[in-house]
């Protein structure tokens, strides 16, 4: 827990042994008014403006027991604390998974990535956390644990607070048990990738996408020094801008067929030259996909929200303002992921308020701050400006965190 | 009797939204009274047909001022009571908000008001190759906004999922007639997923007038397939085999006996009259994979002894099979003349022990019941039959009603797959879910509709509101 308290006022951590010590720990911060923490695995915690007011870690990694598992019904409960690593271990075990890539797995927790609402490469073919929560045990800012959902895939019973906390940050409760919706796990996996000699040679390829006959798992526009030289794709040829990386998973033979019928369709669009990759080389891929956003510091790590088909103007625009940046953009979903090399305090207002943020919002999403080793970013720099929504979003976590205890001043929440 | 205070409320709103927006004599409000659930029923005051947000947000600010209950009604198709004016009010009626305002498929969304009714926007994208993936067995009548308001399911959900998994944004008059936008065309708005949470808020929340929803790429194939079983018992244990083996069917329904001959009468589709159970499956996607996935499924139901697995011949075949599926209700007034459908969920794995349990409850209240249901996501849809004149046969359904639903519970499961809390199973909500939780989700009104002027008496057993034991004027079958 040293890098944990390293990027948060602590004055002490805890770790409850079960949900309702976890309960009692908020109730009694909530009696004094101190400020909760709460920590996973601790691999998120750049995420969010920098904490000022000291408080507790609450950490759930004590919290990390399968509850029930009917492989059958496709669905587990578990605890918040488990590992995701840990998770797919047990999901394995029955040839199922949950089909969500989180990096760092091994000490990433479930709760965590809920509470981010983390979703990787497979949201193409997959969709994203949010699709999966079906049900969800937390306790609020008043140490008051309740719950919502339940433990069957279809349920229209009450509010969807598994919604409400996906990606509420750990500001209107701390999650301590989830239901999953989960799938089978496909036995066949590859990529076919292709070298580009421009961005809007990849638009062309990614609009054709939208009409492709195959049904691609991931669809991911890869840019920059991390990806010209990765193992799994081998090196870029020269001249290349962006690689294509389209992730293909269904039985062998589907795949299979998919991966003539796209090499067939990319070769009418004049792609000539396209590598297919399979067993250790795509595992390698997936690997490297799900870590990128993770990996080690950056002076600053953004993800953007677009309508797809504003991607490579967006990849394009991150480029002219850091040449050295790499680029891993969700392109069928329009989420980019930008690491950039060089990035100074003073680009924070020109270059990410003045351009990144603009560009972003004109093509219906946003920008937000994934972590940044520049410190001391505002919560316009990190979420973007409020718009009409966010009051609304101060209204709940007001009614669910009255006191202001759980993850204060990290969130985009205005006037609390 | 319309008070001042409400006549008044009538002249402001006709001078906002135009005269031949309101009706207010009782001779129109009564076809308001009810909707798709015919047990409980009550006449809004006053009924307004918005033409725009903007005269959406002129409604709600109007009721604000009055201190008038409101609420949103689309269609009407509601089978939970969520369109039932509990304590009257305004009843905004969003069916002149029917434009579907954009369909982008570059970027695979559609952006429609809620009046849309389903199916239409289904065909406004034929010929595309893409559409929009819930399709309640209602789309030809209910609304998107109302689907967005109860979270609507369809035959289609197990592979593709429900309306909040299609859900990209919403534009929404709050209960204090502000215009706000959650999420729009883009994934991963930043944020709480505000939109997650109006979806199937049974307009407790907000009244939705626009709706950004995702577009599906149509499959390549699809196989549709028919197991005929002997026993209900074996049907079930075919859907665990098939769910077992990995495949995730895009429809998996079953049809006992009871529905078979009422839609057979209908349809003449010529389903065998003897079969105690009949799978209606169906698997899409890439042809390369279907033809081993049917096989696959083939085997499975002969192995659960399927006395025979048909292939649909071809597309009409096929359609004429989900019309009957579709329309299998429209079928039951062959049966009875007035019926009841339930909505209760468990896990998959305990359908043959919730069948047997419906059919025990039958007997024992004396009510016949006959099933057709989402089986492969163990949303059951039991039909009780009876006849509304008669005052003791409605006490019976509503008991054995409440019976099912309570297995459901003890089932692990939940009293609703896709229809939503409404009126009707408002007292289960403290069966399903503690004070706490009760609490948890009042304080999530409360941060949204402070003072409960916005759909009162819906979903949450509180401010006064407690289900069909409620005591409030209003006009109920035989009861």
């Amino acid at each position: 827990m040293t890098a944990v308290a390293d990027s948060l006022p602590l004055t002490e951590t805890h770790t409850p042994p079960d949900q309702a010590a976890l309960a009692a720990t908020v109730a009694d911060a909530y009696l004094a008014g101190t400020p909760v923490y709460p920590l996973g695995g601790g691999t998120s915690l750049d995420y969010g403006q920098a904490a000022s007011r000291p408080g507790i870690g609450l950490a759930t990694t004590g919290l990390d027991r399968v509850i029930d598992y009917p492989a059958r019904d496709m669905t587990i409960t578990v605890e918040a604390g488990i590992t995701m690593q840990k998770l797919s271990d047990v999901l394995a075990a029955e040839r199922q998974w949950l089909p969500i890539e989180v990096p760092a797995a091994s000490s990433a927790t479930l709760g965590g990535a809920v509470a981010t609402a983390f979703s990787g490469p497979r949201r193409y073919g997959s969709g994203t956390l949010r699709d999966y929560v079906i049900g969800i045990s937390a306790v609020d800012g008043g140490g008051m644990p309740f719950k919502a959902g339940g433990r069957v895939v279809k349920n229209v019973a009450g509010y969807d607070f598994c919604k409400l906390l996906t990606g509420s940050l750990g500001t209107l409760g701390v999650i301590t048990q989830l239901t999953l919706k989960i799938k089978p796990r496909p036995a066949g996996s590859a990529f076919l990738a292709c070298d580009l000699p421009d961005l809007p040679t990849a638009e062309r390829l990614l609009a054709a996408l939208v009409n492709s006959c195959t049904s691609p798992a991931a669809v991911e526009l890869l840019a920059g020094p991390t990806w010209r030289d990765n193992a799994a794709l081998g090196n870029a040829t020269a001249g290349t801008v962006a690689r294509l990386a389209v992730g293909l998973e269904g039985m062998p033979g589907e795949v299979q067929w998919m991966l003539g019928q796209l090499a067939s369709e990319w070769r009418s669009l004049g792609i000539t030259s396209s590598r297919l990759l399979d067993d250790e080389r795509a595992r390698q891929l997936w690997s490297d996909l799900s870590e990128f956003p993770a990996s080690p510091t950056a002076p600053l790590v953004i993800k953007a929200n677009l309508v797809p088909s504003r991607t490579t103007q967006f990849v394009e625009l991150a480029l002219r303002i850091d040449p050295q940046a790499s680029i891993q953009a969700h392109a069928g979903n329009g989420i980019v992921i930008v690491r950039f090399a060089g990035f100074e305090a003073g680009d924070v207002s020109r270059s990410l308020i003045g351009r990144l943020q603009p560009a972003a919002q004109a093509a219906g999403g946003n920008v937000v701050v994934l972590s940044s080793s520049l410190g001391g970013l505002t919560r316009q720099a990190i979420w973007g400006g409020a718009t009409a929504a966010t009051e609304w979003m101060a209204k709940a976590k007001r009614q669910f965190d009255p006191k202001n205890i759980l993850n204060p001043g990290r969130f985009l929440y205005d006037n609390l | 009797m319309i008070s001042s205070a409400l006549l008044s409320v009538v002249d402001e709103l006709q001078a906002a939204v135009g005269r031949e927006n309101v009706l207010a004599a009782h001779a129109e409000l009564v076809v308001y009274e009810c909707d798709g659930f015919v047990i409980e029923k009550n006449c809004p005051d006053v009924v307004v047909f918005p033409r725009s947000t903007e005269d959406v947000a002129k409604i709600v600010r109007i009721c604000n001022s009055a201190d008038v209950p409101f609420l949103p009604r689309g269609a009407g198709t509601s089978l939970a009571g969520g369109c039932l004016p509990v304590g009257g009010g305004v009843l905004i009626v969003l069916t002149r908000m029917k434009q579907i305002l954009e369909i982008n498929l570059r970027d695979r969304y559609a952006v429609v008001q809620p009046g849309v009714v389903n199916v239409w926007l289904t065909n406004a994208l034929k010929g595309t190759g893409y559409h929009y993936a819930p399709d309640p067995s209602s789309q030809g009548a209910c609304t998107i906004g109302g689907n967005v308001a109860t979270n609507s399911g369809g035959p289609h959900t197990l592979k593709y999922g429900v309306t909040v998994n299609h859900t990209l944004g919403i534009e929404a008059v709050m209960a204090d007639g502000t215009i706000v936008q959650f999420g729009g065309p883009a994934e991963d708005p930043t944020g709480l997923d505000l939109t997650g949470v109006l979806v199937g808020s049974e307009g407790t929340l907000a009244v939705v007038t626009k709706v950004w929803v995702r577009l599906t790429r149509n499959p390549e194939g699809v196989r549709t397939m028919l197991g005929i079983f002997d026993s209900a018992e074996d049907a079930t244990n075919a859907i665990s085999e098939i769910i077992g083996a990995g495949i995730v069917p895009a429809a998996l329904e079953m049809m006992d006996q009871g529905i078979l001959v009422a839609i057979e009468a209908a349809f003449h589709f010529g389903f065998p009259l003897d079969a105690q159970a009949i799978l209606l499956i169906e698997v899409d996607g890439l042809e390369a994979g279907l033809d081993a996935e049917r096989d696959k499924i083939i085997e499975l139901c002969l192995k659960c002894q399927a006395r025979e697995v048909r292939q649909a011949r071809d597309a009409a075949e096929r359609l004429l099979l989900w019309k009957c599926r579709k329309q299998a209700f429209g079928a039951v007034g062959r049966l009875s003349p007035s019926y009841c459908t339930q909505d209760g969920v468990v896990p998959r794995t305990k359908l043959p022990h919730i069948l047997r349990c419906i059919q025990a409850i039958g007997q024992k209240y004396d009510v016949r019941i006959v099933n057709v249901f989402h089986a492969g996501d163990g949303n059951i849809h039991p039909i009780l039959l009876f006849d509304e004149r008669d005052h003791a046969q409605v006490e019976r359904v509503l008991a054995a009603s409440g019976e099912i639903l309570e297995e459901c519970i003890a089932c692990g499961g939940s009293v609703t797959g896709e229809h939503g809390i409404g009126v009707e199973k408002i007292s289960f909500m403290r069966k399903l879910f503690n004070d706490n939780d009760l609490a948890a989700m009042e304080r999530m009104r409360l941060a949204f509709n402070p003072h409960n002027r916005l759909s009162p008496g819906k979903m949450l057993p509180t401010a006064g509101a407690c289900g069909l034991e409620q005591k409030h004027p209003g006009r109920r079958a035989a009861l």
